[in-house]
């Protein structure tokens, strides 16, 4: 007996694996499950698997399928070898494949066309078959109406998503108990059918998934022994919640929560958890969001690790399920506290009497053109920060996103976002090998969309091994990716007077002259004016008198001494910086023995600044190759030079700034070499950056060198405006020559008009302006003019 | 044509250049972080964005409303520089008079009373100006507030920063406030359906500049892609190479740009450009599925079953493939970037530091940098920077013209060094390989009617209009140290033309050297602010005539080298 089952995401291997092995070991049926992962193109020779697959398969399973090339062969695939499937059972994918469905009588493509629900032919159904029906044409073209929905802004804010998103929720609630009285005969047989099978994919607990091919193969499968097999009921778990992996079930509510989180720290024996007292203390704990599917597929490693990472570091968590659609529900119920936001919430206007807007009465009202800007809901957040780890929009889940109401969202909470990355669509190894990272499929899931919504922190923490059929953790990746959350932390409760900052300047091409080098703007000034606000948050800064002094204090001081474009702050010997950077030995290998020729001297590294109390001014290195023919020759390059490698292990592990500003665009690090995207720790800007956080002023202009800084050193950017724009106008000669074309122009007679022509050719001869150079077009030959 | 009509001709041709000049935008002066946009013209600004169609605000281009209001057809309204009638540049300097009063009026009164008056004058509805001016209005109330010192302080202190488009001001008034983070745009969604229409016209007006100069269309170009203009116009650039070659994108069910299908001969109506697209690490990076997308575009139209004469493409992978023995993968690669994790061409440093001795270098360099292929194997599977350096030699090779997108005033030819690098880098391999220099373009897609610019009109239009110009640099020089530290960059930049392209004119030079070097009062003045800067820029002066870019008289040179001369002994001083 053979299944296939095509889907996308990460959590539903694991879950068919085990169905298989407890099938066959159950009911000896000698079943064959062939599960594959569409959430990328495939290659032809992975394709000729699949059909291979598809070509013995009796039932066939497609889930979450929308990937253009994948779907398009898939549906030639089906449409070919049709004759040997009993059945095809499509789940949430685009809609030329639910039309693909097939059970029985079941006609989805009739279902899609919505009028005929709700027209004659359910006439004189029951009042639950048609709701039933209704249900499953709801179901069977969502993704269709998502995507529909992020076509343009303007549908985008209609009740298009929210309804389909609160239809969603309602699916999970209450089909079961629509379902129970649906007549399992007659015209509503397979329809019933499709939704059984559909309840228990949407609480993919091992178990149901088991349920779900079993009763798929039962019903379409003809085969003596399974029909007298009973298929256990539904399992059931609540739609959002909260999960801890050492807690026994799953929590409905903050306060059961908090209830077992705070037990269990009393009880605990690790010795860097947070005490019980300052459990869950807001100023110290991180919301993650974690996929549903995965919790309740079992499939938590990758989670479970970063969880303890987390926790490892002192901080609390707050896990909460997310809906896969809208993330605002699990964080308005769990990140917020209840009272007060009963007390904040906005009163809805229109309200609709329909069961969905029960869920939404717990939400903020968020619809951007209407909400005014104010008040921020700091203090009833049980949050400091939150942590996506759904891989998806905060708003609109796989197929669209709404980032606008995200953002205002957030805005309201202000709490930063940070979007976590695990590999859904590639493994762990394909991923380690790649030179670029990420596959584009992931790279604009789970990095460019999610940043529309003002995510931050793009880090990988985990992934499927190649051997694997789970996600499982990096755990290295998770300890820094825990310390980076630490460290941000520490920004919004440290006394400020306690905090150091690194604020870092550019200087190219290498040249004093050159030093606060950044598109379109004045870097001492705005640097004055920076460390005097500091100072006034109360940042122990000392501020030079002006922007001048500063200036001179940086180019000049010792800098005479060393030959050096700056003021040295400090001077990392050799012996220094073998203990301190673990990287060495790499470096050595491009650029051989430290500390080599650039940024150095005598037997030091030269790191060059200047330190103003808690805050320093660093100028960071050149890509150093600048002068180097050689170098500038090689199509690639290793990595960076010693004096670039010292200067941020001088501000990681010597100066110890809490968080690092660069100031201006753009510098070199975070052009390092490495993956393009979906970094790892051989990559040169994730070994700089470690665990700084990193902010970069960076020019509104220029959004496409920021991503690079923002996916590739982890920074946050603060854009800055350009300069004030005006008409170039005419100056000297040309508006000399100007007047004279105006005076040819208004000229009444011939005789005039040649006299000025004269003055006009003079001028524009002495202000190089050529006679036009066109070619006369009647000098072509024609035959030349036509395509040879 | 008469002796009168010809000078007529020549008249308004002179007059359209100088206009061009006067009416470029450019930026007078830096800006300092945390303050307030400088109150200076700012009509110029709110002029140029009213002359876009702002659907999101449902606002009409406020030349398109007066024209029709004054009952005058678009054609004669249009930006296009070379108008060939007396009366339509009448016609179109009443339209930008009544723009130019609406918006003072609108700057001193408020909107409603610029509103009536341009009821009264130009026959435009209340409801049909209202909407731009409220976007004038907006815009006008952001610029004279500034937030990014305290959003750094926000962000300092662990609170969520805003997302915000990034984009110059006039492309997209959302990017107000600023002190937002800037993202990037979601990679399937290139090109829009707007990028894919407005790039017809600037693939349309490209050919038609190289058949008109050349007699012919080109059989193969080569064009520059970046990231920078590609998120802001979400596309432009990527939809005129799907033009050139002839396909449209194509949307799947989710609405992503995943694949294209061929535009017929017979609708296209020319042949389909051969394509090769050098582009940048940090396009690679940011739109991953649009670079398969450009390569998958030219396999699909190499093996469409058409006349070579119509099939640029077609006809040169058969004849690589007949000819060379090459394999059709290798001879169908067109896409070319850096190694992966690697990013730039290196040019801009060796010409910024000297290390060069022979021009070709500088070809040879962008070839190695750039010669990695990406796009999809013969089975489907991508392919991530293998190294091809024989298969762009080949491509560069028959390379007829080179082109590159621009799209905004903000960001110019001579304001960075990556344009030198990237256009002037690929046009020095052309002419290396394929034994003769290009013909060179840039598009200028910042103003209502994009424009086809060779790159020796782009260097003298930027050069007339920042570089010598009074506004722009006693601007950068309000500035100080870095003002100075601006102008050698200018300098530096266009000397980079001349290496990689010999696309600036002796009269460039000389005029650089007479406003900043010779004058005495200016070079006292750039001695005292920034004496590294000026050092470098008379030394750069100096390279351009031993390179043989500048032939200048002898006294000027024996002045430059007194100059330089005095300026190290100072820097001796000063250090």
């Amino acid at each position: 007996m053979n299944v296939s089952v095509l889907y996308v995401g990460s959590s539903l291997l694991a879950p068919l694996k085990n169905a298989e092995r407890e099938l066959n070991r159950d009911y000896k049926l000698n079943l064959r499950l062939a599960a594959a992962n569409f959430g990328s193109p495939l290659s032809d020779s992975e394709w000729l698997a699949v059909e291979s697959d598809l070509k013995q398969a009796e039932v066939v399973f497609a889930i979450h399928v929308m990937d253009g090339e994948n779907a398009t062969r898939l549906i030639t695939a089906l449409d070919n070898y049709a004759t040997g499937h009993a059945a095809v059972i499509v789940i949430n994918c685009m809609p030329d494949l639910m039309r693909r469905t097939r059970m029985g009588q079941l006609d989805v493509s009739r279902l899609l066309r919505k009028e005929e629900v709700n027209g004659q032919k359910v006439e004189g159904e029951k009042r639950t078959s048609r709701r039933a029906l209704a249900v499953l044409s709801a179901v069977s073209s969502w993704v269709g109406r998502q995507a529909r929905g992020g076509d343009g802004k303007q549908n985008g804010k209609q009740n298009g998503w929210r309804h389909g998103h609160g239809q969603y929720l309602k699916v999970i609630d209450k089909l079961p108990g629509i379902l129970r009285f649906v007549p399992t005969a007659g015209a509503m047989r397979d329809a019933k059918h499709y939704l059984n099978i559909f309840c228990y994919f949407l609480q993919p607990t091992p178990k149901n998934i088991r349920s779900m091919i079993l009763y798929a193969l039962k019903e379409y499968v003809p085969d003596d022994q399974l029909r007298r097999v009973k298929v256990a009921p539904l399992e059931r778990l609540p739609s959002v919640a909260i999960y801890h992996p050492d807690a026994p079930k799953l929590f409905e509510s903050f306060e059961a929560y908090r209830k077992w989180y705070l037990g269990r720290s009393a009880k605990s024996k690790v010795p860097r958890l947070t005490s019980a007292h300052a459990a869950l203390e807001p100023q110290s704990t991180v919301g993650l969001l974690l996929m549903r599917p995965q919790v309740v597929s079992k499939t938590t490693r990758h989670y479970d690790a970063l969880i303890r990472a987390i926790e490892a570091e002192g901080l609390s968590v707050i896990s909460a399920l997310s809906t896969l659609m809208d993330n605002r529900e699990a964080v308005t119920k769990f990140f917020v506290d209840d009272d007060q936001s009963k007390v904040q919430r906005p009163k809805s206007n229109a309200r609709t009497k329909d069961q969905a807007s029960k869920t939404e009465d717990r939400r903020p009202k968020t619809g951007a053109k209407t909400t005014d800007r104010g008040p921020l809901t700091n203090d009833r957040s049980r949050v400091s920060q939150i942590v996506s780890l759904t891989g998806f929009s905060f708003v609109g889940g796989p197929a669209m996103n709404d980032s606008e109401a995200a953002s205002e969202f957030l805005r309201r909470l202000n709490r930063p976002y940070r979007s976590a990355v695990s590999l859904d669509t590639q493994t762990i190894d394909a991923w380690r090998e790649s030179q670029t990272g990420l596959n584009p499929v992931q790279a604009g899931m789970q990095i460019a969309i999610p940043e529309i919504d003002g995510a931050t922190e793009p880090f990988i923490y985990g992934g499927i091994p190649a051997s694997g059929v789970e996600p499982v953790a990096l755990n290295d990746r998770c300890v820094r990716f825990a310390r980076r959350l630490k460290r941000w932390n520490r920004l919004r409760t440290a006394p400020r007077g306690e905090l150091k900052l690194a604020l870092i300047l550019f200087c190219f091409p290498p040249n004093k002259g050159n030093i606060g080098t950044a598109a379109d703007l004045d870097v001492f000034p705005s640097l004055w004016d920076t460390l005097n606000k500091l100072k006034v948050e109360g940042y122990a800064v000392d501020v030079p008198e002006t922007p001048e002094v500063l200036r001179e204090k940086l180019i000049g001081g010792n800098a005479e001494n060393f030959a050096s474009p700056a003021n040295v702050a400090y001077r990392m010997n050799v012996d220094e910086y073998r203990r301190l950077c673990p990287y060495v030995n790499d470096i050595e290998n491009e650029w051989g023995g430290a500390p080599g020729t650039v940024n150095s001297f005598g037997s030091d590294l030269l790191i060059q600044g200047l330190q103003l109390g808690n805050v320093f001014i660093g100028v960071q290195p050149t890509f150093g190759y600048e002068g180097d023919p050689m170098r500038l020759m090689m199509a690639r390059s290793g990595a960076p030079h010693h004096g670039f490698m010292a200067f941020y292990t001088y501000l990681t592990k010597v100066l110890d700034a809490d968080a690092v500003v660069h100031v201006g665009t753009h510098g070199a690090m975070e052009f390092m070499p490495g993956k393009q995207i979906g970094l790892s720790d051989e990559c040169w800007p994730d070994r700089l950056i470690g665990e700084l956080p990193n902010i970069y002023i960076y020019s509104v202009n220029n959004p496409s060198e920021g991503s690079i800084a923002k996916r590739r050193s982890y920074a946050e950017l603060i854009s800055y405006l350009t300069p004030p724009i005006e008409n170039a106008g005419l100056y000297r000669g040309l508006s000399t020559l100007r007047d004279l074309l105006m005076s040819y122009r208004q000229a009444n007679n011939d005789a005039e008009r040649e006299h000025l022509f004269d003055s006009i050719e003079e001028w524009s001869r002495e202000l190089n302006f050529p006679a036009p150079v066109i070619a006369n077009r009647d000098m072509v030959s024609r035959t030349d003019v036509l395509p040879s | 044509m008469t002796a009168s009509d010809e000078r007529d001709r020549r008249v308004l041709d002179l007059y359209e250049q100088l206009l061009e000049i006067e009416q470029r935008l450019i930026p007078t002066g830096l800006h300092v972080f945390g303050r307030p946009s400088q109150t200076g013209e700012r009509v110029d600004m709110l002029k140029m964005i009213a002359s876009f169609d702002r659907a999101d605000v449902g606002a009409r281009a406020f030349p398109d409303l007066i024209a029709e209001g004054l009952g005058l057809t678009h054609s004669q309204v249009s930006n296009n520089p070379h108008a060939q009638k007396e009366t339509e540049l009448r016609d179109r300097q009443t339209v930008d008079a009544i723009i130019s009063e609406a918006l003072n009026n609108f700057l001193v009164n408020g909107p409603e009373p610029a509103i009536d008056w341009l009821e009264q004058t130009a026959n435009v509805g209340a409801e049909q100006s209202r909407p731009m001016f409220k976007l004038l209005e907006n815009v006008s109330s952001h610029l004279g507030t500034n937030n990014e010192i305290d959003s750094l302080l926000r962000a300092l202190r662990g609170d969520y920063i805003e997302p915000g488009p990034g984009a110059d001001i006039v492309q997209n008034p959302a990017i107000l406030p600023t002190g937002r983070n800037t993202h990037a745009i979601n990679p399937y969604a290139v090109p829009s359906a707007i990028a894919f229409v407005r790039a017809e016209s600037v693939a349309t007006s490209l050919l038609e500049r190289y058949r008109a100069e050349h007699g012919r269309y080109p059989r193969s170009m080569a064009l520059v892609l970046w990231g920078l203009d590609n998120i802001k116009t979400q596309g432009e650039g990527v939809a005129q190479a799907l033009w050139l070659l002839g396909v449209r994108p194509v949307r799947d069910a989710l609405n992503r740009v995943t694949n294209v299908a061929p535009i017929p001969l017979a609708e296209l109506q020319r042949p389909r450009i051969d394509v090769v697209m050098t582009v940048s690490g940090i396009f690679r990076d940011l739109f991953s599925p649009t670079v398969q997308l450009l390569d998958k575009a030219v396999r699909v139209v190499a093996q469409l079953d058409e006349p070579p004469e119509m099939n640029y493409v077609r006809r040169h992978v058969m004849e690589q493939v007949e000819n060379e023995n090459c394999e059709l993968d290798e001879a169908m690669i067109r896409v070319f970037s850096n190694a992966p994790g690697n990013y730039g061409t290196n040019v801009n440093f060796m010409v910024m530091d000297s290390q060069w001795e022979r021009e070709d270098t500088l070809g040879d360099l962008f070839v190695t940098r750039k010669c990695f292929a990406y796009g999809r194997d013969s089975s489907g599977r991508a392919i991530e920077g293998i190294e091809a350096r024989r298969a762009l030699d080949r491509a560069l090779g028959r390379v007829e013209a080179t082109y590159q997108n621009i799209d905004t005033f903000e960001i110019g030819i001579t304001d960075v060094d990556h344009y030198f690098e990237y256009l002037g880098g690929v046009s020095k391999a052309v002419e290396k390989q394929a034994g003769s220099r290009p013909a060179i373009y840039l598009s200028d897609t910042l103003s209502r009617d994009a424009q086809i610019r060779s790159l020796e009109e782009t260097v003298r239009l930027e050069t007339r209009a920042k570089t010598l110009n009074p506004k722009w640099y006693e601007g950068m020089l309000q500035h100080g140290f870095r003002g100075v530290a601006e102008i050698e960059g200018h300098v530096t930049n266009t000397f980079g033309w001349s290496a990689t392209a010999d696309a600036v004119d002796d009269w460039i030079y000389t005029e650089v050297a007479r406003t900043f070097v010779l004058d005495e009062e200016m070079l006292e003045r750039l001695r005292n602010l920034n004496p590294h800067s000026a050092h470098a820029l008379v030394r750069r002066l100096l390279e351009a005539h031993g390179r043989g870019y500048w032939d200048v008289e002898a006294s000027v040179l024996d002045q430059l080298r007194d100059i330089i001369g005095s300026l190290e002994d100072q820097l001796e001083g000063v250090a």
